[in-house]
Parts: structure tokens; C-alpha cells; sequence
């Protein structure tokens, strides 16, 4: 891509925003539009709303619709009783299958990343079609199809190796990932100035060379933000699994309110810890990427 | 070559054919080998229907098919080990291998006896019927008509009532947000299980409700072993195992011991089974 | 010709037991499908619309100099993006929903809530992506520089009028591909109303294959097909809107 004309944005491609009276659009950093908003606003809340969520969410029992005397002080106590069982074995997989995913889909991401900025295009067009179709699907359907169309063992030879459900669910979220990170990697190349691929050129570096020994070092810092923001969009996302039965901590809490008989007034309490428990987890991780990211800050 | 192998095993996993050997093979009882010499046997079951699967505070699983398990176990002198499944799954791990054995509310059907070795006699029965307020007071089925009625997804009987009688399913992801949309008067009925609906009405916090319908589509309950196993060892142990039970009267002390309310499929079982020196 | 259709669908479920398009066949789980997809598009268009309508009334509160507002639109904000939205609409429909006022039924019993599943479906889904929208207009109306507004001050417009007829079509402008973004997004997230049994499309291909579970993959096969072509017209439809809003001079 840079081996041809260059692209000078306002000159002989589209300028950036194509608006010269007004000033840079600054909701986004280091490319793509969304890729950043989640963290800063998690990382931005200040405790007051936090305080108020809270209040809600003991304000409610009080005035629920109770058909027998069930008391509020009753379903807290219900939560209590249940939080270390539907923490141990429901979070914590949210948190391991939030691990995994990223991590596949982080390398896979990268490589569809690097091929979708090749100048080949019978990698490119591939490459660009794989990145639209996983990021344009609705990631309940992916889950659904990945959970349900996958087998459940694999065999290589004499080996059976078994795939749990949350293994699955694992794949099914690291296809999106694997497309979102594409298009990070490929914003943070893009940002990159073209005159070190010039230079790069006229130094005589190949093209392999410049992209690992030149660009990606710059953009391994450009990209931790983004990147951050997605591990936290994923983590929230995790409670999708549960649709699909996979053992985490909405599967969990319904089985938790089963066994309490299914009083309605559970329902607030349990699904109010959950939220506050994912809270509690991707609220350092927003605050530490924005912090990340004003250091990381490229001075141009 | 793996791609070839992955599609080729996801299309015989999912085929409808039996793919272990037939009733005419000879028995190898692998699993039932493998459970003696572990000592362990791992048995599936229900973490969300309460009282014949739920969970307790530290985790473990309780209810009515878990103390069925565990006789099983001590009759076979091995320890018992529990893993929930769901109805989405509960066939597929019994293939699988995850699971040795499923005891999980799975209605007897001709299809399933294909997939899983389904043993007789069965050991419980249900039938299809709604929850509804006394309010409202309906008397047949045909009083639903037209009507929004909570379900859970997935259960069989949500298409078989709206095709015989005109109802408008409205089915939720579990049963806890079915119940509490019927208590926010969203819908007129909730429909399931009877033997679900009796225990529900029975624990008291239902008072304004009640079962009027006549139960619908009565279908056994089958526990389920491996195909292969089950005209072997297994299978027929797990066979006598259940009809002692009838005969005893254990499956209806159990019934009483979680508040189930008393099946008449139970007390008949019990007599037509019976011992004809009981009394003697 | 359709009888040819129906007659190819039969025969080639009847060859492959795992490729039942029962709903190309069969009446009942065709209508399924046709309610599905409409109640999806119907969602989707009326999230959409609502939304933003949401962002720029939620810009607009966000500069006005009442401070009670201000802190009112951020914690809205706050809410919306710190929680999934598959809590937030199991909360909206069983929480909030007890306390809207109901007509009862022609039974003397029902409740008939003056808003259904359905509804709190799209004010919730409207809420969640209104609230990212606040964000992408008013970084939009913070690059229009002051001395624009000042001057549009200066000419004697008021607040309302410099915001109406200055900034909001420029910082429009600016956000669209912003917007663009989180619509997409919005849509795609309309899926989740199938935990308050909203007939949306999943939902419908999942009765369907609880069902027929021979149907399983040709379902799966149609849900990802339907959604890359609503994503995809939706996307059409931006980017026309997108050069229909250009300013001609600017954007190459």
C-alpha cells in the first residue's frame, strides 16, 4: 500500500474529516471510532453514580410487588448465603473464558490484521471480507452457531480430545475479537506516519522487514488502549453464554433462585450482584487503560 | 486431513442413527468396567428443577433423582459423583462419556431410545399442564384459545398446545422469569410440567393459584445409560434397580421426603409390581 | 414456480437429514420466520430512530447550564454504558414494568401493561444506545469551535436557535461515521430481546429448531444471513446519507 502513491489526506485522498472550519473530532483514539469510548466512561464514573446504583438497587425490594411476607432483609440474606458458590464456580469462568477468548482472538486478530494491509489482494479480499462479516454479526447468533455446530470431541488419529461447553463458548467469542482487533491493528498501522515507510524505503528495508522491525514496534503501544477496551467490552459480554447453558454466574444465579423457590423479589438482588461484581472487575481495568493511554500518548 | 476428520465426526456425532453397536453385538459393558475399577460413578443430572435437581448453597447438587442416583451407587458400592446438565446437553454428554449415567428429568420419547440407552421401567411420569390463578377460573383447555401464556424455551409441549388449541406461547429463558412475568399478570397461565407445577403449588407460595386443566400428553420419565450398555450389565442392572424401588415402596418414600405431591403412576406401579408373599 | 421451490426444499431434506429447510416448505414455520424478521426490522428501526433522538437531546442537555441537569444526563450516561444490555432489559421488563400502569384485561384478572415485552425492548435497547450517542454528538458539537457559536451569538441568535440552526448540523455531520458505528451495533444487539421473549428472529429460529432438529443448521445458516444483509443495508444506507449530508467543497 505504501509502495504506490502515497495517500496526503486533503490533497489527492479524503481529508480526515473533510472539514477545515472545524476543529479534530477527539471521541476517538487510535482509530477506530468506538475504541476507546467504553473505557474512558467506565474509568470516568464518579462514585456518586455508583452510590446511586446502589441505593436502587436496595430501594427496590422495599416497594416490590410480594405476594407472601417475604422480606427484603430475607432475599439479601438468600444472596449472601449463595454468593461464594455462584462466585467460585460461575465468575471465575467468566473471567477464564474472557481470558481465553481474548487471548485466541487476539492472535488471531493480529494475523488477519497484518493480511488485510497486504498488497496482495488475494490475501487482502479475504483478509477484509472475514473482518466484515465477524464484526457485522450479532455475537449472541455466533455463540449459537459455534455452540451448537461445533462437535463435541475432536479426532486426530487415536487421540479424543473433549471440548466443554464453555471451550466452545471460548471459540465462539474469539471470532468477533479476532475481527475487532483487525481492525485495530490495521488502524494503528494506518496511523502510522508515511514517511517512515519512505525512509524505511529508501534505506533499502523490504517490506517484511519495515512492517516487523519499524511500524509494529510504534504501533504495540498505540494499540494497548483499544485493546484493553475490548477485553472489557468482551468480559461483559460473557453473560451471552448463559443463554446456551454454559456453567458462569447468570447460569449460576437462575439455578441459585430455582433452589430459593423462585421469589421475584430474588431477582433484583442476584442480578444487581452481578452487575456490580462485573462492575467491580472491568472498573480497574478502564481506569489503568486510560492511564495507559495518556502515557502511551504519540506526540506528533 | 483434520478438517475432513472434524466434519466427518461432527456429521456422525449429530446423525440420528445409533452409532454404538446393535442390540446384537456382543456386550463389552466398557463403561460399567470403567466405573468398577474407578469406584466412582458419574451420574447427570439437574441443577435448576427443584425438588428433583437443585443446588445447596455449597454447591452440591440435591433433590429426588440425586438420592435415585445414589442408591445406585451404594448398590454398586462405588461413590457418587454428580455433574448438572441441561436439557440441551444431557444426551450429548451421555455419549460423550462425560457422563457414565443421566437421571435427569428426560421424558421417555421413541426418538431419544436412538440416541440413549433408556431402561424400564420408568420411574416417573408427567404430564403437561398450566399454572393459573383461581381468579380466573379455567375449566378446559380450550379457555386458553387466543391467550398469552408463559413458557420455557425449548419445551417440547410449547408447540404441540399451540397447534391443538390456539395459545399464544410466550416463552422465556428459564423458569424463574416465566413465573415472575405470571405473577406480574403478563400472561394467564404458565404451562409445564405438572409433577414442576404440583411441587410449586404445594410449597405454599403459590396460594393464589391453582391446576385446573386435565394433564395432557402423560409421558414416563426415563433414566439413561449408554447405548451400548443397555442390554448389558448396566442396562439391566439399572432395569432392576428401578423395579425394586416400585416394589419396595423407596421411589414413593422419596416422593414424600421432597414434598412431591403423591402421583397415583407411583402408587400404581407399587401394587402391580408387588411382591406376592408381601403379606403373607 | 413456487410449487417448484417448495418441491426442491422437500426433496433435499428428504436427501439430507441435516438440511431441513422446513421453513421453505412448510406454512406455519415460514410465517415464523416472516413474523420474526419483521418484529427484528421493526426493532431495529425504531431503536435507531429513538436513539437518536436521545443523543441529541442528551448533547443538548449536557451544555445547558443548570447543574441538576448536567449531573442527570451523565448518570443516565453512566448507567447504560457500565451495564450489559441483556441485564438491563431483563431489569427494564420485570422491574421497572411492575410499576407502569396496566389496564386489566377483558377477564377481570390480566394486566394488559400499557407497555408490552416489546416495548420495554425498544426503550431499553433506545436508552442503551442513546447513551453512546450522547457521547458521539457531543464530541461532535465540541468540534465546532467556540468562535462559531459566538459569532451566531453575536448575530443575535438564542442558545436553542444557535444550537438548531449552527452547531448541530455541523457536529451531525462530523459524528456520522461515529453513528454509524453504534447503530450497527444497536442492531446487532437487538438480538438480546430474546431474553424477555421478544419474537424476534432468534428467538423464532430457536423455537424452530427446538422443534425440528433436523432443521438446526439451515435456521443457523438464516439467522447469519439475514443479519450480514440488515447490517449491510443499514451500512448502504449510511453511507448514502453520509454523502447526501457532505458540504460541497469539503471531503475530497
Amino acid at each position: 500500500m505504501m509502495f504506490g502513491k502515497p495517500p496526503i489526506p486533503g490533497v489527492n485522498s479524503k481529508p480526515e474529516q473533510g472539514f477545515a472550519v472545524l476543529k479534530p473530532f477527539t471521541a476517538t483514539a487510535a482509530g477506530a471510532p468506538e475504541s476507546l469510548l467504553f473505557s474512558r466512561w467506565l474509568a470516568s464514573t464518579p462514585l456518586w453514580v455508583w452510590l446511586v446504583l446502589l441505593a436502587s438497587i436496595f430501594l427496590w425490594p422495599a416497594v416490590a410487588y410480594s405476594a407472601s411476607g417475604y422480606a427484603m432483609s430475607d432475599a439479601f440474606q438468600a444472596l449472601f448465603r449463595w454468593i461464594p458458590f455462584i462466585v467460585k464456580g460461575g465468575f471465575l469462568f467468566n473471567i477464564i473464558i474472557s481470558f481465553l477468548a481474548m487471548l485466541i482472538g487476539t492472535a488471531l486478530g493480529v494475523v488477519l490484521g497484518l493480511m488485510q494491509i497486504s498488497p496482495n489482494r488475494f490475501i487482502r479480499w479475504p483478509a477484509q471480507f472475514t473482518t466484515q462479516v465477524f464484526r457485522n454479526s450479532p455475537w449472541l447468533v455466533l455463540l449459537f452457531i459455534v455452540l451448537l455446530a461445533l462437535p463435541y470431541e475432536l479426532e486426530f488419529g487415536d487421540t479424543i480430545i473433549r471440548i466443554p461447553d464453555w471451550m466452545k463458548a471460548v471459540f465462539g467469542l474469539s471470532l468477533p475479537i479476532m475481527a475487532n482487533i483487525a481492525e485495530v491493528v490495521r488502524g494503528a498501522i494506518k496511523s502510522v506516519a508515511n514517511g517512515q515507510w519512505e525512509a524505511a524505503e529508501s534505506l533499502a528495508y523490504t517490506r517484511q522487514q519495515t512492517l516487523w522491525q519499524i511500524i509494529l514496534p510504534q504501533c504495540f503501544k498505540r494499540m494497548i488502549p483499544p485493546w484493553m477496551n475490548w477485553y472489557a467490552i468482551l468480559t461483559m459480554a460473557t453473560p451471552l453464554c448463559s443463554l446456551l447453558g454454559v456453567e458462569e454466574l447468570i447460569t449460576l444465579s437462575r439455578q441459585a433462585i430455582e433452589a430459593e423457590n423462585n421469589r421475584p423479589e430474588l431477582l433484583v438482588p442476584f442480578y444487581g450482584f452481578a452487575l456490580l461484581i462485573f462492575f467491580a472487575y472491568c472498573y480497574p481495568i478502564a481506569r489503568a487503560t486510560i492511564a495507559l493511554e495518556r502515557r502511551y500518548a504519540v506526540k506528533l | 486431513m483434520s478438517l475432513k476428520k472434524l466434519t466427518m465426526t461432527a456429521i456422525a456425532a449429530t446423525v440420528f442413527a445409533g452409532i454404538s453397536s446393535t442390540a446384537h453385538a456382543a456386550c463389552t459393558n466398557d463403561v460399567w468396567n470403567k466405573v468398577m475399577s474407578r469406584g466412582k460413578v458419574v451420574v447427570g443430572v439437574k441443577a435448576d428443577y427443584k425438588p428433583w435437581g437443585y443446588r445447596n448453597t455449597d454447591g452440591s447438587i440435591v433433590g429426588m433423582e440425586i438420592d435415585l442416583a445414589q442408591a445406585a451407587a451404594d448398590a454398586m458400592g462405588v461413590e457418587l459423583e454428580t455433574v448438572a446438565v441441561q436439557s440441551s446437553n444431557r444426551m450429548q454428554f451421555l455419549e460423550q462419556g462425560k457422563i457414565d449415567m443421566m437421571i435427569a428429568t428426560m421424558s421417555d420419547r421413541a426418538d431419544r431410545r436412538e440416541i440413549v440407552g433408556i431402561t424400564q421401567p420408568n420411574y416417573y411420569t408427567s404430564g403437561t399442564n398450566v399454572m393459573a390463578p383461581k381468579a380466573l377460573g379455567f375449566k378446559n383447555w380450550e379457555d386458553l384459545s387466543g391467550k398469552p401464556v408463559c413458557g420455557k424455551q425449548g419445551a417440547f409441549y410449547n408447540e404441540v398446545v399451540t397447534e391443538r388449541y390456539g395459545v399464544e406461547i410466550v416463552a422465556f429463558t428459564g423458569n424463574a422469569e416465566a413465573k415472575q412475568a405470571l405473577r406480574d399478570k403478563k400472561c394467564v397461565a404458565w404451562v409445564y410440567d405438572d409433577s414442576s407445577i404440583g411441587s410449586d403449588l404445594s410449597s405454599g407460595e403459590f396460594d393464589d393459584f391453582e391446576m385446573p386443566l386435565a394433564s395432557e400428553d402423560d409421558n414416563p420419565w426415563g433414566l439413561a445409560v449408554p447405548l451400548a450398555e443397555k442390554d448389558c450389565v448396566f442396562g439391566h442392572f439399572m432395569s432392576g434397580l428401578t423395579f425394586n424401588m416400585h416394589q419396595s415402596g423407596q421411589l414413593i418414600e422419596l416422593e414424600k421426603k421432597w414434598g412431591i405431591k403423591p402421583t397415583s403412576y407411583l402408587a400404581d406401579k407399587n401394587a402391580a409390581y408387588g411382591d406376592w408373599l408381601a403379606d403373607k | 414456480m413456487l410449487d417448484v421451490f417448495i418441491e426442491f426444499f422437500k426433496q433435499f431434506a428428504a436427501d439430507h437429514p441435516r438440511w431441513n429447510f422446513i421453513f421453505f416448505y412448510e406454512p406455519r414455520q415460514w410465517a415464523r420466520i416472516v413474523k420474526g424478521l419483521q418484529y427484528t426490522v421493526w426493532l431495529s428501526i425504531a431503536c435507531v430512530f429513538f436513539s437518536v433522538i436521545i443523543g441529541v437531546v442528551g448533547a443538548w442537555l449536557q451544555n445547558s447550564p443548570s447543574v441538576w441537569l448536567r449531573r442527570f444526563v451523565q448518570g443516565y450516561i453512566q448507567f447504560f454504558r457500565n451495564t450489559p444490555p441483556f441485564v438491563q432489559l431483563l431489569f427494564f421488563y420485570f422491574a421497572l414494568g411492575q410499576f407502569t400502569p396496566a389496564v386489566t384485561g377483558p377477564d377481570g384478572w390480566t394486566e394488559i401493561p400499557i407497555v408490552s415485552n416489546v416495548g420495554w425492548a425498544i426503550i431499553s435497547l433506545s436508552l442503551f444506545a442513546g447513551a453512546f450517542n450522547v457521547e458521539i454528538f457531543r464530541a461532535g458539537i465540541e468540534a465546532v469551535p467556540e468562535s462559531t457559536q459566538e459569532a451566531a451569538s453575536a448575530l443575535g441568535f438564542s442558545r436553542l436557535q444557535t444550537y438548531k440552526e449552527v452547531v448541530l448540523p455541523l457536529a451531525f455531520r462530523v459524528s456520522l461515521p461515529a453513528l454509524n458505528n453504534n447503530l450497527v451495533n444497536l442492531v446487532k444487539t437487538t438480538t438480546q430481546a430474546i431474553a424477555i421473549a421478544v419474537p424476534e428472529l432468534l428467538y423464532q429460529c430457536v423455537s424452530i429448531w427446538n422443534d425440528y432438529p433436523s432443521a438446526l443448521y439451515p435456521t443457523m445458516l438464516l439467522l447469519f444471513v439475514s443479519f450480514i444483509a440488515l447490517v449491510g443495508i443499514l451500512v448502504f444506507g449510511m453511507h448514502r446519507w453520509e454523502k447526501a449530508m457532505q458540504i460541497p467543497g469539503y471531503g475530497g
